[in-house]
């Protein structure tokens, strides 16, 4: 077959360990991509992945050095002294976080960049990067600032970029991490399109049940460096550990039946309506600037005691501000919230602290500390608790998020996983009575946000627990209650059940129903509640 | 590196002169202002730099941030360091000369003397002048330039294209840094940390807001490495660069860019050649505190 036609991407033994580290980060790598072919590349973290887009796109060895072995050819040719330039032609790459690629400050100008690095002139240029946004539909985006883009439309500006550079294969880096249900679906969607024009794509990614709407032709599970299955995707539901990444709700049903599944029970008190509520939005509005604007329309939300709410909502709608509201980081411009009946305005960030802990989205804008432990007692010392109390929560915290062994290193060396957890527990370590989270499952794997979850879930000492998240599945199986915002307003406030009965209505807030809905919705009878697959399996005997 | 940028299109003069004629216009204020302590020519920079500043129709809710960091900067050099200290004129006025208030003066029923020469005060103002001079040129840069036009202007000013490049990803960083910095202090906040309360010597104070710094830092850090990877996958550096910003000189950006040269020519003339550098006070001045 090569003999003919070279493949647009062959990987034969490949082998690479990071001049840092003495295990190699991937081994024995044997792969091919097809032209038009989608290969999924899944796997929990820390597997190899990244480091094998890495070592296609040039940045190993050019940026990141260490030891390589074997072979990839790029059409039939060595990559081995290529150029990152002269890769970049053929290999066009689409990190994680377009926040973190995108230069340009205008949409043209990011679609350019890699043209003008190219040197073509400038009719050319505008040319290329008009016909890459006719290709996602996004031409209505080329004079807009880069800045007011939303989350889905920058991964799309991102993508546009590498598109006018017309690569014939894409590396794709968990493109979907960021964006909200339909967001994604709208992303995955265009992948295929350009699959089926003819571009090979390799796409990372551990939302392995939203991937799989697309049709990968191949799938790539890959555990501890080494390529465990290759082939179609019936084997990987077949082969893939359903507790390390995310299969599709009837598989893992059918998959799990007859082992042995414990469902999470929560440790929050009972739920009384009747109680006074512990969090109050009162009409809040809010605007970042006073001309600016208005971002939150007449929030109006109570919460209290024995509840576990999550927040859902398109990127942009408000759900971080509405949360940094109830702390005080943010004032309302008009309304009022109340934290125990006292108004933020009138208290301070400080105080609000030792009521709500808040864990931030992104643990790197936190950590800090030489050692875990002191991450993890600063919060505590801040509120003025005593050393014993200090060190008992600090104990309680790091075994809550399973880091014990990691207590005297630095945080900042540890892995995005487990800085996240980390910055979880610097946060419960303050013992605070209500736990607000942004994001908590984001960066992580399957595996270990699920353990995570459960674990937060089964600790006493917290009143009530919120937050925000974009996986639906997580709403459904950890919350009792469920508030969507859509354009800074409340959509929808009630049960799971209640708020995901209707499909369109999901579709009009930019979500989109999973089959673990659907699965849970059929069997609603039977359970009274939404549980997860596992469980489920477990009463359907 | 997504921020919101402070320029908007205001219709002003400033708007349709050459990003290239503007900052060797605001190039040539600089070095005209600082080769001479004359109060005469500093006199004439500042009204050309006001009149500079008018022309961009700049408003003062836009540039209110900016200008409370020159006041702090300017309270420190010309009243701490020159009028209360008299450190800061050190070099260019001279010992001794005639005092403010040569018997003292009386403050809440209290006898003072304060050794403030008339000198010294004359050199606040022209200290005055010159910094604003320069700040009213500069400070108006990032309200009135297009943020694509940073690195091509920088480019065609004769840098090279990696250096060119990199000037525009400083000027784009300084507000990045400013949004991390935002976040950790709310992160900290969240944590219990209160700014207000750093206490104590330089040293502790410096611990007390290691969780502010090192967060952003690393933060930078990072995010370096990824612009650079980015920039890498895309070819960067790799070979000569086009720009997708047009610039083009009309007459008038020559007759900017003329009159610039003319007057730094013009200062640097008086200043060297007509014996107009040094510090001097004006007769009519003394009159004032006879």
């Amino acid at each position: 077959m090569t003999d003919s036609l070279p493949l647009p991407l062959v990987i034969r033994d490949l082998g690479f360990r990071y001049n840092s580290r003495t295990t190699p980060a991937i081994e024995d790598i044997n792969l091919h991509l097809e032209p038009g072919q989608i290969v999924l590349l899944a796997g929990s973290s820390g597997c190899g992945k990244t480091t094998l887009m890495c070592c296609v796109n040039g940045l190993i060895p050019h940026t990141y050095q260490g030891y390589m072995q074997g072979e990839i050819e790029l059409y039939g040719k060595s990559i081995k002294g290529m150029g990152l330039a002269e890769i970049s032609k053929h290999v066009g790459t689409l990190l994680q976080d377009p926040e973190r690629q995108i230069l340009g400050t205008y949409v043209i100008n990011e679609v350019c960049f890699g043209l003008e690095s190219q040197g073509m002139p400038r009719e050319e240029m505008i040319q290329k990067a008009e016909k890459a946004l006719e290709r996602l539909h996004i031409t209505h985006l080329k004079d807009k600032e880069t800045h007011y883009t939303s989350g889905g439309e920058k991964q799309k500006v991102a993508l546009a970029g590498v598109l006018a550079m017309e690569p014939n294969i894409l590396l794709l880096d968990e493109p979907l991490a960021s964006l909200d249900p339909a967001s994604a679906r709208e992303a995955l969607l265009a992948f295929r399109e350009l699959a089926d024009e003819g571009l090979s794509i390799l796409l990372v990614e551990h939302r392995v049940e939203d991937v799989l709407e697309i049709n990968p032709e191949k799938v790539i599970y890959m555990d501890n460096g080494r390529v465990v299955y290759q082939g179609d995707v019936k084997g990987l539901l077949e082969t893939a550990d359903y507790t390390r990444i995310k299969l599709p709700a009837q598989t893992v049903m059918r998959r799990a039946k007859g082992k042995p599944f414990e469902e999470c029970c929560f440790a929050v008190p009972a739920f009384d309506p009747q109680s006074e509520p512990l969090v109050s939005f009162q009409d809040v509005c809010f605007r970042y600037k006073e001309d600016g604007p208005e971002v939150l329309h007449g929030i109006n939300l109570d919460i209290r005691a024995g509840e576990v709410i999550a927040i859902l909502g398109h990127n942009g709608s408000g759900k971080t501000t509405t949360v940094k509201q109830a702390l005080g980081l943010l004032k309302p411009t008009s309304g009022q919230v109340l934290l125990e009946g006292v108004e933020t305005r009138k208290t301070t960030v400080a105080n609000v602290a030792k009521t709500i802990g808040y864990v931030f989205q992104s643990p790197s804008q936190m950590l800090f500390a030489p050692t875990v432990r002191e991450e993890l007692a600063f919060g505590p010392e801040n509120l003025g608790m005593d050393k014993e109390t200090v060190s008992q929560n600090v104990d309680w915290a790091i075994e809550t998020v399973h880091l014990e062994h990691e207590l005297p290193m630095p945080p900042l060396a540890l892995s995005f996983g487990q800085q996240k957890r980390v910055s979880i527990a610097s946060v419960l370590s303050m013992k605070s009575r209500i736990l607000m989270m942004d994001e908590p499952t984001s960066g992580q794997d399957y595996w270990n946000y699920q353990s995570f979850m459960n674990t937060i879930l089964q600790t006493p000492g917290f009143d009530a627990i919120l937050f925000i998240t974009h996986d639906l599945d997580l709403a459904l199986t950890y919350a009792n209650r469920v508030v969507v915002l859509y354009g800074g307003q409340v959509m929808a406030d009630g049960s799971p059940y209640e708020v995901f009965a209707d499909d369109e209505q999901l579709r009009q807030w930019r979500l989109l129903p999973t089959s673990l809905l659907k699965l849970n919705r059929e069997m609603y009878a039977q359970t009274g509640q939404f549980l997860r697959a596992e469980a489920l399996s477990q009463l359907a005997g | 590196m997504l921020v919101a940028w402070n320029y908007r299109y205001r219709n002003s003069l400033i708007d349709r002169i050459d990003p290239r004629a503007r900052l060797i216009f605001s190039f040539a204020v600089l070095i005209a202002a600082t080769s001479t302590w004359n109060s005469l020519l500093l006199a004439i920079i500042f009204m050309i730099s006001i009149l500079w500043y008018a022309a961009a129709k700049l408003s003062w809710k836009d540039t209110k941030r900016g200008w409370m960091m020159i006041s702090i900067l300017l309270f420190t050099m010309i009243v701490v360091n020159t009028i209360i200290t008299g450190g800061g004129a050190g070099g260019v006025v001279p010992e001794g000369g005639q005092l403010v208030w040569p018997d003292g003066f009386n403050l809440f029923g209290r006898h003072l003397t304060f050794g403030l020469t008339v000198e010294r005060l004359w050199f606040a103002v022209a200290q005055l002048m010159r910094i604003l001079s320069i700040s009213l040129v500069f400070i108006m840069i990032p309200y009135t330039m297009d943020s694509r036009a940073y690195g091509v202007t920088f480019r065609k000013l004769g840098l090279p294209d990696r250096l060119a490049y990199t000037m525009e990803l400083s000027f784009r960083f300084i507000p990045t840094l400013a949004r991390n910095f935002q976040v950790t202090l709310d992160a900290q906040r969240a944590r219990g940390f209160e700014l207000d309360s750093v206490k104590g010597g330089i040293f502790n104070k410096i611990k007390r807001i290691a969780p502010l710094i090192i967060p952003v830092t690393m933060n930078a850090i990072v995010s370096s490495e990824d612009i650079a990877n980015a920039m890498d996958l895309r070819g960067f550096g790799q070979q000569k660069r086009t720009w997708l910003y047009e610039l083009k000189y009309h007459w008038w950006d020559y007759a900017v860019i003329a009159f610039a040269v003319i007057m730094l020519g013009g200062v640097l003339f008086l200043a060297f050649g007509r014996g107009m550098r040094l510090f001097h006070v004006p007769q009519w001045w003394y009159g004032l505190f006879n």
